[in-house]
């Protein structure tokens, strides 16, 4: 085979990689702080993509400004959702399912509202760069997708350095290791849980800022991106947040290794796949009792 | 005046009270301890002082305070530390984050209390500094318990309250840890131990309440301690004859 090609193909895959990395990521800190499996992970990336596109084109709000807007907005999503939704369902004692189909019906009503508000056109952010590409050896990258993946990098380093050396970082930790425990040593429980959200719904903004320069902003692009980040996730293991990293870009490399193989239009095909085998080849999964106990 | 001042507590689960009407106290630099047969409701009476069940009548006072009112996370800064029944320790975590996020949350929310800082604890539990990086989980049953003591003292609490520390642990690490709470004790901190070994109870606590199916049934006050011993009818009563063996 030929050897740009296949450089070219494992760029694009490590690049989507790193998206699948962060929609994991953003999962596995909500899934790993409050036993929620958030179906609309994918939906904060989407109301990042929007709000940031919104910003710069119809307000003229400079491209770094608008974007940190995009993430913060996706951060307040995640502390609506869990202040107003998931923390009365908790107080009248809801099982851990009935998260899923809350998240699920958020998502939906999220995707309705984009498309009512916005319609059905497909939105591109301009990228960081513009359009420029940069040469490795042979294989051509975009200057943004570069940038995609240091900017996904430093947020994973910053994350791991806040949940292993901050105070407030460790409390979240203790929060979901021992809810008992973390209380009796002076930490606000319920507190950690909507910090949780915000952090999932930040690192989903900041996601779909990042992603729309590639893909284009629409209102069903949610649902696919949540799918393909709980593929990343659950291959690294759901409950170790860092696993999803792993994982995206794993799955990244193998959807683009595939499209190699078979026609492009088979990429989404394969990893959807490659989730079916691993719930079938792990039955109680990397979601499975053990793992859900806290990783 | 009393450090713990509960009266006519009912508490308990999903609404039912399992506690019914319980009244103790615990003094300033006094040792006190509960002890009662399995399922009479010791740890239920912990929980409900800690906050983690609602209070459904009666009151529970630290001091002046009243805590019915103060949320289970603040109560921390009301001056109680509990080492509750099976510790609660954030087992995936070092030993080193499981102190300091006691240190921090005590030092946050008890900016005048200062008693004890990790130094001070790794001299009480010597073992502690060459097991600082390891996670708690990997530690021996007696190791956990001294980090939940450790832990636990590094809120500089006025009232430390003990849950059955010594269940589950070899007669010699049970010493150690008693002997760290007679050390607690000899430097005065009030404290509320929960004991089913009423020979323990009777080398750590001044008195003791005898609970039984959620009420108080019987008092031991100071100096009673060898009488209650040899009354083979009520160690039956109230603790079914469990009453350990004689140190
Ligand atoms: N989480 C719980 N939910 C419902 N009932 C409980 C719970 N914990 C304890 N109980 C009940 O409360 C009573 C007292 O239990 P507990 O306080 O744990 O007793 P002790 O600590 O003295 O052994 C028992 O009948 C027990 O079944
Ligand atoms: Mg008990």
């Amino acid at each position: 085979m030929d050897l740009t090609l296949l450089l070219q193909s494992a760029l694009a895959g490590l690049t989507n990689g790193f998206v699948y990395a962060l929609i994991g990521l953003g999962l596995s800190v909500i899934f790993r702080g409050t036993r929620i499996i958030n179906a609309m992970q994918g939906e904060f990336a989407l109301i990042g993509g929007m709000a940031s596109y919104v910003l710069l084109e119809s307000l003229g709000v400079a491209l770094p400004v608008a974007a940190l807007g995009g993430a913060v907005l996706g951060g307040i999503t995640g502390v609506l959702v869990e202040a107003v939704l998931v923390r009365p369902m908790r107080r009248r004692g809801a099982s851990e399912e009935s998260y899923l189909l809350l998240t699920l019906g958020v998502a939906f009503a999220i995707s309705a509202a984009v498309l009512y508000f916005f319609g059905r056109d497909a939105r591109l952010l301009p990228g960081i760069g513009g359009e420029a590409s940069a040469l490795f050896f042979d294989a051509a990258i975009r200057v943004h997708a570069i940038w995609l993946i240091v900017i996904a990098s430093a947020v994973m380093a910053l994350l791991w350095l806040f949940y292993h050396r901050t105070v407030v970082g460790l409390s979240m930790m203790a929060a979901s290791v021992d809810e008992q425990g973390a209380t009796t040593v002076g930490i606000n429980v319920p507190l950690m849980r909507t910090l949780t959200f915000l952090l999932g719904g930040l690192v989903g903004g900041l996601a779909g800022v990042l992603v729309s320069p590639l893909i284009t902003i629409h209102y069903e692009m949610g649902l696919l991106l949540t799918l393909k980040g709980f593929a990343a996730a659950i291959l690294g293991g759901l409950a170790n947040p860092f696993g999803a990293v792993v994982g995206g870009v794993t799955l990244g490399l193998v959807e683009s290794g595939a499209v190699l193989y078979f026609a492009s239009g088979y990429k989404d095909v394969v990893s959807m796949v490659i989730l079916i085998v691993i719930m079938i080849v792990m039955p109680n999964g990397m979601l499975g009792r053990g793992a859900r106990k806290g990783g | 005046m009393s450090v713990l001042d509960i009266t006519n507590l009912e508490a308990g689960y999903g609404g039912m009270p399992v506690l019914h009407g319980v009244a103790l106290s615990v003094g300033r630099n006094e040792s006190v301890a509960v002890i009662g047969a399995n399922g009479s409701g010791k740890s239920t009476l912990v929980r409900a002082i800690c906050g983690l069940i609602p209070i459904l009548a009666g009151e529970v006072r630290l001091g002046d305070v009243s805590l019915q009112a103060i949320p289970a996370h603040l109560r921390v800064g009301r001056g109680i530390a509990a080492v509750l029944e099976g510790r609660h320790l954030f087992g995936e975590l070092s030993v080193r984050d499981n102190l300091r996020l006691a240190a921090a949350h005590g030092a946050r929310l008890r900016p005048g209390a200062r008693r004890f800082d990790v130094a001070q604890v790794g001299a009480l539990f010597p073992f502690l500094g060459g097991r600082m990086d390891s996670a708690v989980e990997l530690l021996s049953g007696g190791e956990q318990q001294m980090v939940a003591i450790a832990r636990a003292l590094l809120l500089n609490p006025d009232l430390l309250i003990l849950d059955e520390p010594s269940t589950g642990l070899a007669p010699k690490v049970v010493r150690e840890i008693m002997a760290v709470i007679a050390r607690l004790r000899e430097s005065g901190m009030s404290i509320l131990l929960i004991e089913q070994n009423v020979a323990l109870a009777a080398e750590c606590a001044d008195r003791a309440y005898v609970m039984a199916v959620g009420r108080v049934v019987h008092e031991i006050h100071a100096g009673q301690w060898s009488t209650f011993r040899q009354d083979e009818t009520l160690l039956r009563a109230y603790l079914g004859g469990a009453a350990g063996p004689a140190s």
